[in-house]
């Protein structure tokens, strides 16, 4: 039932997927230093940077567009923490918390990513 | 064109769509855009396997229209996340298929489920002009092939039975 084929082809993409997880998790600690920079995209916009290690108090950014996002900014971490969007995939990425993170709305065309500089 | 073909070509599609428009309403359990079951790439492939790569593409056009229709999302993101992920695999599906000698339909359904993801992401990556989004990439290929195995077995099992009843 299983041919030769199908075996080479499964062990191709499980390779590419190790070496997926393996490429990320060095470039993470490559880069790994202390700076957090959200940058928050609508649009191919920049909307806001905002280095995450100096948010004292924690507050509220709302993005209209199509939809509404509600984003939570607090020290060292952010996320989408509310919307209006179908699908919600946005709100259950949860926390950003370190350099590399993304999270997107696509219905609201925004991108959250955590940046260096 | 012969009227069973015509015939059968609109059987697929209506088909397709059900697939299609059942799964959007499926909840997903994990936070990643597009992981789904892919059951409507079970009838792009069996389009593959009763006729040829023309037809396919007739009834992948045809489902993702009817089928965003249905839901409501009609050539906005999802459409598009959903027409590049299903074109990708049936060009994908479509070129193994023409090797099947050495790959049995549970594999080309893997790669099929494979080529869906890359199609999406490269979608979204242009929607959102981020290519960090393939950040997603490996995750969702790991995904990939147990849904792109179970696809796989449904239509192993529906081939097998059309073949005993002498219906292709």
């Amino acid at each position: 039932m299983i041919k030769k084929g199908d075996a080479i082809l499964i062990g191709i993409i499980l390779l590419i997927i190790a070496m997926g997880f393996a490429g990320f998790h060095f470039w993470q600690s490559v880069k790994e230093n202390n700076d957090l920079i959200a940058v928050i995209t609508q649009n191919d916009k920049v909307i806001e940077r905002i280095d995450l290690n100096k948010v004292e108090e924690p507050r509220n950014i709302t993005l209209s567009g199509d939809h509404h996002n509600y984003i939570r900014v607090e020290k060292g971490r952010i996320r989408y923490e509310d919307t209006d969007c179908p699908n919600r995939i946005c709100v259950n990425t949860g926390w950003l918390t370190k350099y590399g993170d993304i999270a997107a709305c696509l219905p609201n065309k925004t991108i959250i990513t955590i940046e260096k500089q | 064109m012969s009227t069973k073909k015509l015939a059968l070509i609109a059987i697929l599609v209506a088909q397709a769509t059900v697939l299609h428009y059942i799964e959007s309403l499926l909840p997903n359990p994990i936070p990643i855009p597009g992981v789904k079951l892919g059951l409507a790439n079970i009838i792009t492939l069996l389009a593959l396997v009763m006729f040829d790569f023309k037809t396919s593409l007739t009834v992948i056009s045809l489902r993702t229209v009817l089928g965003s229709l249905l839901s409501g999302t009609l050539f906005g993101v999802g459409f598009l996340l959903s027409f590049s992920g299903a074109l990708l695999a049936g060009c994908v599906m479509a070129l193994l298929l023409l090797l099947s000698p050495y790959f049995s339909l549970i594999g080309i359904s893997i790669a099929g489920a494979v080529a869906h993801c890359v199609g999406q992401l490269i979608m979204a990556s242009l929607i959102l002009s981020q290519p960090g989004i393939f950040y997603y990439l490996p995750v969702m290929l790991l995904l990939s092939v147990p849904t792109g195995c179970i696809t796989g077995l449904l239509l192993w099992e529906l081939v097998k039975y059309l073949r005993s009843t002498k219906q292709i």
